[in-house]
C-alpha cells in the first residue's frame, strides 16, 4: 500500500514559488492499475517522482507498506528504489550497449541475485513480454514498442512492490501501445503488481481501473471504475 | 552487481563512439611512442657519450699519484708501480691496462700555440685500452719507426693548421720546473667524436719523452678496462692498499659531470614523460566529459533504478582507464619495435655533426631503452589514467537523476 500524506513540493521556495504538488493525500492499494492524468504542468511527474523517492518533497510523507520513505536518504533510498520500485521511462532508457536480456538482468545483478535465479527470472520475463526470441538483440535492433516492453520487463525484474511509469506510451504507435497495455494488464492481474501511470494517452486512461486527475498540483478528481 | 559486469558495461561503453575513442587512443599511442623515442634518444646519446669517453680517454679505472692529480708536476709518478702491475696482471677482472706519461704543456708551430695534455704511451699497450687508433682519419697510428711522432686531434689540427708531417714543438716543465721543448712530427690526425678532447689531447710514444729526460722514470697514469664496468668499485678498493700516495678512481670519479648526467637522465626523462602524459590526460578527460554529457539521461536512469553512486563512479572510471589501457600495449609494441630497429641501424645525425662532437658523441645515434623503462612508463600511463578518471567520474555523480531523466 502506498500512502501520501499532505505531500507538497514547492520549487524555488521563498522566491518565485511554484507549487508543483500541493498538499496531496491519497492511497494506492496493492494491485491497483491507476492512471494519473492532467494537463501539462499539473504536477503529475513531480508527484510520481516524490512517490518513487527520486525527489524529496518539501513537506508531507510518502508511506509505502508502513515505511516513510521521505525519511530515507543517501544509499538507503537508492537501495529502497532498487528493491521496491520499478520504473518505466517515456524514452525507454535502456542501456544501449547491453542486450535485451542483459538489460533485464542488470537490475538483478545490482540486487545480488544468484545466477540461476537471475537467468530463470529473465527468461520468464522475456517470455511474458514476448521477446524471448529477441533476447540477444541490443536496443538499437528493437522497435520502440519492443524496447518499452524490455523496459517493463526490467522494471519487473526486481520483483518491486509497485511500478511507476511516466508516459510509457508517449513514443509508441497504437499497435505497440495496445500490445504494451495488454502485457502490463496481464502482469498486474497475474502478479498483483501495482501500476501507477502518468499519461495523456486516452487509451491508457481507458484501460486504467482508477483515474486520478491533477490540476495545479492538487487532486481534482479521483474516479474508480 | 559484480565488478566484472561493471567492467563489461564500461568496455562496451568505450566502443559506443568508435571514432571518438579511436582518436583518443591514437593520441595516447602517439604520445607514448613520442615519449619513449625521446627516452631512447636520450639514453642512446648519453650512453654513446659515456662509452665514447670511457673508450677514448677515461677507461674504467685510472690510477695516479695523489700529488700529480693536484700539481701536475711530472716528478709525481705512480707509487709502488711494480706491486700494482703485478696485482693488475693477476686479476681476472682486468681485461687490459696501459701506462702513460702525462705532460701538461704547450703545443706550438708557426701558426700559434695551444695548451694541451700530452699522453706518452706505449703504442702496443695503448690500443688495448683506448680506441684512438680506430679514430685516425688522416695518417697512421704510430707506424713510423721514428720516436718523435705525434698524433693530434682534428680540432687542434684545424686550429693550428697542422697537416701530416707538420712539425710541432711541445713545451713543458720538467721535474726541476725548467722549461723543456721537444720536437715532433705529425703522424696521424684523429677524430674521437669529442671535439673538446680532440682540441686538447695529443699522443706521443713514451720513449720520446724518457729519451729526452734522462733523469725521469716512472708513469703518471694507469688506465684499465675491466670485464664489467660495474666491477670498478670492488677493484678500486682492492688496489687502494698498494700505496697511500696513489689515488684510484673510477670513470665516474674522474668525470663527475658524465656520472651526474647519467644519474639525472632518468629523473629528467620521467618528468618529460609525465608532462606528455599529463597533456594527453586532458584529452581523455575532455572526451569522457563529452561522453557523460551525452549520456546524462542514461546515467540518471541508472541512478533512478538503484545503481549506487560508487558503482556509477567505478563504471565511468573504468571507461576512462580503458582508453589509456588499450593504447598502452599498442604504444609499447610500436615503441619497442622502433627502438629495437634503430638500436641496430642507428640514425644518421651528420647534419648536426659539429654540435654532437661538442657534446662528445658521434654522428650515428643508436636508440637505447633499458627494459625497466618500459615497465615504468606503463606504470606512469596507468597512474595517469586513474587520475584522469577521477574528474569525469565525480562529474557523473553530480548528475541529478530527476533532471537527467526529466520524467521518471
Amino acid at each position: 500500500m502506498i500512502e501520501t500524506r499532505n505531500l507538497s513540493k514547492i520549487y524555488n521556495p521563498g522566491k518565485f514559488e511554484v507549487n508543483a504538488v500541493d498538499n496531496i493525500s491519497t492511497l494506492f492499494k496493492e494491485g491497483e492499475f491507476t492512471s494519473v492524468v492532467g494537463p501539462s504542468g499539473s504536477g503529475k511527474t513531480t508527484f510520481l517522482n516524490c512517490v518513487g523517492g527520486l525527489d524529496q518533497p518539501t513537506s508531507g510523507e510518502v508511506i509505502i507498506s508502513g515505511e516513510n520513505i521521505t525519511e530515507l536518504s543517501g544509499s538507503k533510498i537508492i537501495n529502497y528504489r532498487l528493491n521496491n520500485i520499478g520504473f518505466v521511462f517515456q524514452a525507454y532508457n535502456l542501456i544501449p550497449v547491453l542486450s535485451a536480456k542483459e538489460n533485464i538482468e542488470m537490475i538483478m545483478l545490482l540486487q545480488g541475485v544468484d545466477e540461476n535465479n537471475r537467468i530463470s527470472r529473465t527468461n520468464e520475463l522475456l517470455n511474458q513480454v514476448g521477446l524471448y526470441e529477441m533476447r540477444n538483440r541490443r536496443p538499437s535492433q528493437l522497435s520502440g514498442g519492443q524496447q518499452q516492453r524490455v523496459a517493463v520487463a526490467r522494471a519487473l525484474a526486481s520483483k518491486p512492490k509497485f511500478i511507476l511509469a511516466d508516459e510509457p506510451t508517449a513514443n509508441l504507435d497504437s499497435k505497440s501501445t495496445s500490445n504494451l497495455l495488454d502485457i502490463m494488464s496481464q502482469l498486474n492481474e497475474a502478479e498483483n503488481i501495482t501500476f501507477i501511470f502518468s499519461t495523456h494517452d486516452q487509451r491508457v486512461i481507458d484501460r486504467a481501473r482508477r483515474v486520478v486527475t491533477l490540476e495545479d498540483g492538487k487532486i481534482i478528481n479521483d474516479n474508480k471504475k | 552487481m559484480n565488478i566484472l559486469t561493471l567492467i563489461k558495461i564500461s568496455w562496451r561503453n568505450v566502443w559506443r563512439n568508435k571514432l571518438r575513442s579511436f582518436v583518443v587512443i591514437l593520441s595516447v599511442i602517439f604520445g607514448l611512442v613520442g615519449g619513449i623515442i625521446m627516452i631512447a634518444m636520450s639514453y642512446g646519446l648519453n650512453e654513446e657519450r659515456m662509452n665514447n669517453a670511457v673508450e677514448t680517454y677515461l677507461s674504467h679505472i685510472q690510477i695516479h699519484n695523489k700529488s700529480f692529480s693536484e700539481e701536475y708536476n711530472i716528478k709525481h709518478t705512480i707509487d709502488n708501480l711494480e706491486g700494482i702491475e703485478n696485482a693488475i696482471e693477476n686479476d681476472s677482472r682486468v681485461v687490459s691496462y696501459s701506462k702513460r706519461i702525462i705532460l701538461n704543456g704547450m703545443l706550438s708551430n708557426s701558426n700559434g700555440s695551444y695548451g694541451i695534455q700530452v699522453k706518452g704511451v706505449d703504442p702496443v699497450q695503448e690500443v688495448k685500452v683506448t680506441n684512438t687508433y680506430e679514430k685516425i682519419i688522416e695518417g697512421e697510428y704510430f707506424k713510423s719507426k721514428r720516436d718523435n711522432t705525434i698524433l693530434i686531434g682534428k680540432k687542434l689540427a684545424d686550429r693550428l693548421n697542422l697537416k701530416i708531417k707538420s712539425k710541432v714543438v711541445i713545451t713543458f716543465q720538467d721535474e726541476n720546473y725548467e722549461l723543456t721543448s721537444l720536437l715532433y712530427r705529425v703522424e696521424g690526425i684523429f677524430r674521437s667524436g669529442n671535439s673538446r678532447y680532440d682540441e686538447a689531447n695529443v699522443f706521443v710514444k713514451n720513449i720520446s719523452i724518457t729519451k729526452n729526460l734522462p733523469n725521469f722514470s716512472g708513469y703518471h697514469e694507469i688506465p684499465m678496462l675491466l670485464t664489467d664496468i660495474d666491477l670498478r668499485g670492488d677493484l678500486k678498493n682492492d688496489l687502494i692498499p698498494y700505496s697511500s700516495d696513489n689515488i684510484v678512481e673510477g670513470w665516474d670519479d674522474i668525470s663527475k659531470d658524465l656520472a651526474y648526467a647519467n644519474e639525472m637522465l632518468a629523473a629528467v626523462l620521467y618528468i618529460f614523460m609525465m608532462i606528455i602524459l599529463s597533456g594527453l590526460s586532458f584529452g581523455i578527460v575532455n572526451t569522457m566529459l563529452m561522453a557523460i554529457l551525452e549520456r546524462r539521461k542514461e546515467i540518471g536512469m541508472l541512478m533512478s533504478i538503484g545503481m549506487s553512486r560508487f558503482k556509477i563512479f567505478l563504471m565511468i572510471s573504468f571507461e576512462t582507464m580503458f582508453l589509456s589501457i588499450v593504447a598502452l600495449p599498442i604504444g609499447l609494441i610500436i615503441s619497442y619495435s622502433i627502438v629495437e630497429y634503430y638500436s641496430v641501424v642507428g640514425i644518421d645525425l651528420s647534419i648536426v655533426e659539429a654540435g654532437l662532437e661538442n657534446f662528445g658523441v658521434g654522428t650515428r645515434l643508436y636508440f637505447k631503452v633499458p627494459n625497466q623503462e618500459y615497465f615504468i612508463v606503463a606504470i606512469m600511463v596507468f597512474v595517469i589514467s586513474i587520475i584522469s578518471s577521477i574528474f569525469p567520474s565525480v562529474r557523473a555523480l553530480k548528475i541529478n537523476p530527476v533532471e537527467a531523466t526529466k520524467t521518471i
